[in-house]
């Protein structure tokens, strides 16, 4: 039994014809992992005790024949983002400040996961607090793209897809602010979804920018993502954001996916401005101009797609966002201000408190006066938080500051909402959205950390989703062309209209096969 | 528009964020800060003359609930709110919560104090 290329439907298969046991395969995972995860570094930590007595419930269940014979996620090993709360369970969300915290309830999914009996291997690597594209602002440790361990597997959810490429996990969850799904799973050659806004409960996730965050599935194909994307899904009374949506997402025929249209934004392929910053913003190197454009590869294989949707007579047509260009700049500013509130709650009282470490160096504040409880937010924070949370909790703090609030943020939002209209606009002409995931496959690690402004450039297809609260899925790219060199994977983006995720599974479905 | 960020204001953003920066990584983070904020100045040429600025996700709507108290069992191990339906009763221990505070003392979270 090869576990690596084990997915949801076909671990299932193979446990109720009993080729294997839940107890003897998770521990074969466990196995695995030990061996590979030290090149890797997928996961910050694993489950093992809790995860292998889930597996035995399971066989016993099987024996006695108690369970749903339709439930495809019962006793399916897999991994965690670790910004999504498992009771009792470690949950840094990547950050020291969060070092010694566990969490004191399930988050939404994970109960609706329990419920279905799936089972939980550990919690994988991710950017602090989900902030970064590529994993390398994990406080803990650095992830490496199983593809080609000098390059960097994506982030923010870098842990889940290198896992789920590794095989060291069947399926994996993690959460999408501006591309932190999509983006990884692209780099790694996975699947990864990012639903509506609304389509899954947030409650249990550590917030980053919660008007734009979305739990979703890393998989290993699409039709894995729709299972667990229809098992995390739905309304929860614990979010408000929620939505109570009835959109079937399952049994579309062929008939149907041939029928929908597919729109290709113009900006998107044709007009080089989009990748390129703009030229008198000033201090910007020039290799970052030149470095920011569609990569020759990724240009490659979407024409490549594209070709081979078109074979099937699916009818493509020329759509046009123009707002698309001010999305990074609209993101930059709503994220981090956002993110400056959610995070303002570590403190360092309420939750676990890190030691105190490095003491002696005294900050810009030596001078002032602080109270014995100033000193401990000002210490943990310091401490705690690494260069790029410190980065967006500042910038937010600015543009959210008397005398910047109109300029930044009310423009950003309104920008925001010219963005959404000219989505709302192309919808009416097509169903469907075809474009890049990332401008360019997996950089090297180390190559952007020091730019944050080319770090954020790897996100510009992305990030218009989630302002537009749209879903997103990212599909490995099944290439014929022999030109890369290394070959690294590069995914394609569908976006869907709102809670049309069907749509895009749809699609993506039947690229998998025919492109096989 | 102007780069409105130096030193000073920095150090301001910095006390409100009650964050302690260290004196070596000043100099960067401004620097790109500085980067960041030059790069918004191009929603400048964006027209949003009678825009409704978008504060939310998919469904801009008011989610209402009653505003009533959420009552913990005398064994602690449940929480009971009236407003949760059954099924989403959480097995939330107030304990769970409690040992997490560096601090506390019978139950309470323990704080330095405010006023000196």
């Amino acid at each position: 039994m090869n576990i690596r290329n084990l997915t949801i439907k076909k671990f299932h298969e193979g446990l109720i014809n009993k080729e294997f046991s839940a107890f003897e395969i998770t521990k074969a995972f466990f196995d695995y992992i030990k061996e590979k995860d030290q090149e890797i570094d997928a996961y910050l930590y694993l489950m093992e005790d809790l995860a292998l007595s889930q597996a035995n419930k399971i066989d016993v269940e099987i024996a006695s024949q108690s369970f749903k014979i339709s439930n495809y996620l019962f006793g399916v090993p897999l991994a965690i983002k670790d910004n999504i709360l498992i009771e009792g369970e470690p949950t840094t969300a990547g950050s020291k400040i969060l070092e010694n915290y566990r969490a004191a309830y399930d988050a939404t999914v994970i109960k609706k996961l329990k419920e279905v009996g799936a089972i939980f291997l550990g919690k994988t690597n991710l950017d602090e607090f989900a902030m970064g594209s590529s994993t390398e602002n994990s406080a803990f440790k650095i992830t490496k793209n199983p593809h080609d361990l000098e390059r960097v597997p994506g982030g923010s959810s870098g842990g889940s897809a290198a896992a789920v490429a590794a095989g060291m996990a069947v399926a994996a969850l993690g959460s999408d602010t501006g591309g932190s799904i999509r983006q990884p799973a692209s780099f790694c050659g996975v699947v990864g979804l990012k639903p509506t806004y609304g389509a899954v409960s947030r409650y249990g996730l550590i917030a980053m920018a919660s008007s734009l965050d979305q739990i979703g599935p890393i998989t290993k194909t699409v039709e894995d993502a729709r299972i667990l994307f229809e098992a995390i899904k739905g309304k929860d009374e614990l979010d408000a954001t929620s939505v109570n949506f009835q959109f079937p997402i399952s049994n579309f025929q062929w008939e149907d996916i041939r029928k929908l249209k597919i729109g290709l934004p113009k900006e998107y392929f044709y007009n080089t401005d989009l990748y390129r910053l703009n030229t008198d913003s000033g201090g910007l190197n020039v290799d970052l101009r030149r470095n920011s454009g569609l990569d020759k590869e990724v240009e490659k294989a979407m024409e490549e797609t594209i070709k081979l949707l078109k074979s099937l007579k699916i009818e493509f047509k020329e759509i046009s966002l123009p707002h698309t260009k001010y999305a990074l700049s609209c993101y930059y500013i709503i994220m981090p201000a956002e993110a400056s509130a959610n995070l303002a709650r570590y403190d360092g009282i309420r939750y676990a408190r890190i030691p105190r470490g490095s003491q002696t160096k005294h900050g810009s504040f030596a001078d002032q006066r602080k109270s014995a409880l100033e000193e401990i937010y000002f210490r943990q924070r310091g401490e705690g938080f690494g260069p790029e949370v410190k980065r967006r909790i500042i910038l937010g703090t600015f543009v959210l500051s008397a005398g910047y609030y109109d300029a930044y943020y009310t423009k950003a939002q309104k920008v925001r909402r010219l963005i959404k209209n000219d989505f709302d606009k192309a919808f009416e002409e097509v169903d469907v959205i075809l474009t890049p995931v990332s401008p360019t496959p997996a950089f090297k690690i180390g190559e952007k950390i020091d730019d944050p402004l080319s770090m954020y450039l790897s996100d510009i297809f992305t990030i218009p989703v989630n302002l537009a609260g749209l879903p997103g899925i990212s599909i490995p790219i099944n290439s014929k062309l022999k030109t890369q060199n290394p070959k690294l994977p590069i995914g394609f983006q569908l976006i869907g209209k709102p809670f049309h995720e069907a749509d895009i599974l749809g699609i993506g479905e039947y690229y998998e096969k025919i492109s096989e | 528009m102007a780069v409105p960020i130096n030193k000073k204001t920095l150090k301001y953003l910095a006390e409100l964020s009650r964050i302690e920066l260290k004196k070596e990584s000043e100099e960067k983070l401004l620097k790109d800060l500085q980067k960041i904020l030059a790069y918004f100045e191009e929603l400048e040429s964006v027209d949003t003359e009678n825009i409704e600025p978008m504060t939310g996700g998919t469904i801009e709507k008011n989610i209402f609930r009653e505003d009533a108290l959420t009552q913990i069992n005398a064994d602690n191990t449940q929480i009971n709110a009236d407003n949760i339906s059954e099924n989403q009763r959480k097995n939330l221990r107030k304990s769970a919560i409690t040992e997490q505070f560096p601090e506390e003392e019978n139950g309470f979270l323990k704080v330095p104090a405010v006023f000196e």
